[in-house]
């Protein structure tokens, strides 16, 4: 197996008396797109939660690019290289299409509160940089002709391929996905898959947390199955098909 | 063609508007509303700080005033008491009390919504008994601070500190019209957005959230150094709890995501105070509290930006009807 983004090792998290996750250990691939799957409660947005910084891990370990991130916080990842999306979108509804996506260059630039009050020409220059880049992923999700809506007047659809573009413009190294797919028709999910087939092919390994089975199939080259907090599965999208315990924890077989 | 016919009648209404506030202290024009005025800038410069804070960040704040009264009193104690030069007390004070904000600011945004309030609040409150218990002349206040002054030029008439403190207010607005549209202004906008999202994006939410109430307590401090050195007489009653509520109504008043709606916002309660409301006394709290409830009920964006929205539309159709034939 080649080099991995991103490593857990006996990863858990208990809240209360409920664990949520079980000591997992995982490895995804660079370069690759690596679904998450399983039944609701399975674990998967904690396990984002925990990769992204949202709240500790009660144990085990996380490695990015083979460095552990033990207390660094969540700002301080993305900074590193973390970009994720929310199931609830979570845009910012008080700004326009683009400025949502111009918010995203904020750990690639640098000028502060004295740069922006007396309008230094380093912070000019930034700008402009940071106007660039922002409309590149904007077009680059098929947004640029609404740069200049509200952000929240765009439907459902739209609306996730923005907060795509808006994690994006953070340029990280890995991407996590949480439900992209949910609540898009056909069509959108179509494009979807082909953006983040694009994404892939930028370089940047992509992880997904998704419910729809064709497109996490047709999209994964990895798959894990967590169910009840742990890792049950893994393996191509074909082996995870037929594999016996995936099967029983979807349909709630017991396993002999 | 429209933009640029709408650029140049940005600039021509940037041009009037300055030069009437240049206009507004002579005697043969609007002279009598001179001090009136002063306030207007400094409360101004207050409320913007509120508007950065509040509109912006979303982070909310009733304990501005105390802010503007340890801006004042470092002021005042330094440049008489200690017999600092005014425009060095005046800095000392402004590096005080952004220290201070600084210092309180990490425990009390660990707080959000109600209980921040509650806790800016106490804020005001224990800042206001402090001034009244251990400042210079108790609640009656100190007098006798000087005046501020370049070389030999001394600003002892309302006529020249008018100048004076509208030179800072209209700084202060600009700074923070270019925070506003900037990295840093995104930032805060989308701290108020979503906490959780823009933590994601690489924002250190917690330091935003305390320069930005820094900002907001120097922006206090240097009305309230303004106002100690231009009355020569301070007292605590005018930095008591109540003075946060009217910044806030002024806030609201001008529309909290608006820079230049402080102004209106302060003109206006400025002018129900020292003008029309004078004849009420202690009343007038009464007409604010049910100038905020309406506001809020009925124009939650601000009456400030309601009215340019207004405006807007009627030039819209107005140049719609010049257009067709």
């Amino acid at each position: 197996m080649s080099e991995s983004i991103l490593e857990t090792k006996s990863l858990s998290k208990a809240f209360g008396g409920l664990v949520a996750l079980d000591k997992v250990d995982l490895a995804v691939e660079a370069g690759k797109i690596t679904a998450i799957i399983g039944p609701n409660g399975a674990g998967k947005t904690t396990l984002f939660n925990l990769v992204t910084g949202v709240y500790p891990a009660s144990d085990g370990e996380i490695l990015f690019q083979g460095t552990p991130l033990k207390d660094t916080p969540p700002h301080r990842r993305a900074a590193l290289g973390i970009a994720r999306t929310f199931q609830n979108v979570l845009l910012f509804g008080n700004m326009t299409v683009l400025e949502n996506i111009m918010t995203g260059q904020h750990p690639r630039s640098r000028y502060g509160f004295l740069g922006a009050a007396l309008r230094l020409p380093r912070a000019h220059r930034e700008e402009e940089t940071i106007s660039l880049n922002a409309m590149k992923y904007l077009n680059m999700v098929g947004l640029g002709t609404y740069a200049t809506q509200n952000a929240l007047s765009l439907p459902l659809g739209q609306q996730k391929l923005l907060a795509i573009a808006r994690a994006l413009a953070t340029e990280p190294q890995l991407l996590l996905l949480d439900e992209p797919g949910a609540g898009l028709n056909k069509l959108e999910k179509q494009e979807l898959s082909d953006l983040i087939r694009r994404i892939r092919e930028n370089g940047i390994s992509v992880i997904l947390v998704e419910h729809d089975m064709p497109l996490v199939m047709g999209l994964a080259e990895w798959v894990v199955v967590l169910d009840s907090g742990q890792k049950i599965a893994e393996g191509t999208a074909a082996q995870i098909q037929k594999d016996q315990r995936v099967i029983a924890a979807y349909l709630g077989e017991e396993v002999e | 063609m429209l933009a640029r016919l709408k650029g140049k009648w940005t600039y021509f209404v940037i041009a009037a508007l300055l030069l009437f506030l240049i206009l507004i202290p002579f005697r043969w024009f609007l002279g009598q509303y001179t001090v009136i005025m002063i306030f207007i800038g400094l409360f101004t410069m207050v409320t913007v700080g509120l508007c950065l804070l509040l509109g912006y960040t979303g982070q909310v704040s009733l304990g501005q005033a105390a802010f503007y009264g340890t801006g004042a009193y470092i002021s005042a104690v330094l440049s008489k008491i200690c017999g600092v030069n005014p425009w060095l007390s005046m800095l000392i004070a402004a590096a005080a009390t952004g220290a201070f904000a600084y210092v309180i600011g990490y425990p009390i945004f660990r707080l959000r919504g109600n209980y921040l309030a509650v806790a800016t609040l106490g804020l005001g409150v224990i800042v206001y008994i402090l001034l009244r218990q251990l400042g210079p002349g108790g609640p009656d206040g100190m007098a006798g601070i000087p005046y501020l002054s370049i070389g030999g030029f001394v600003f002892d008439t309302s006529f020249k500190r008018y100048f004076l403190v509208w030179f800072f207010c209209l700084a202060v607005l600009l700074i923070s019209q270019n925070i506003v549209r900037s990295r840093t202004g995104r930032a805060l906008r989308a701290i108020h957005g979503s906490e959780a999202a823009a933590e994601s994006i690489g924002i250190n939410v917690d330091q935003f959230k305390v320069k930005i109430f820094v900002l907001s307590a120097v922006y206090a401090s240097l009305a309230g150094s303004l106002l100690a050195h231009q009355m020569s007489h301070i007292s605590p009653g005018s930095f008591g709890p109540l003075v946060s509520v009217i910044i806030i109504v002024m806030a609201v008043i001008g529309g909290l995501a608006s820079i230049w709606g402080a102004i209106f916002g302060a003109a206006t309660v400025c002018i129900l105070k020292y003008e029309l409301l004078l004849g009420f006394g202690e009343w007038d709290i009464v007409i604010y509290g049910l100038i905020l409830m309406l506001v809020t009920i009925f124009m939650p964006e601000g009456l400030f930006v309601r009215l340019r929205e207004l405006f807007g539309q009627w030039r819209l159709r107005y140049a719609q009807r010049g257009a067709e034939p």
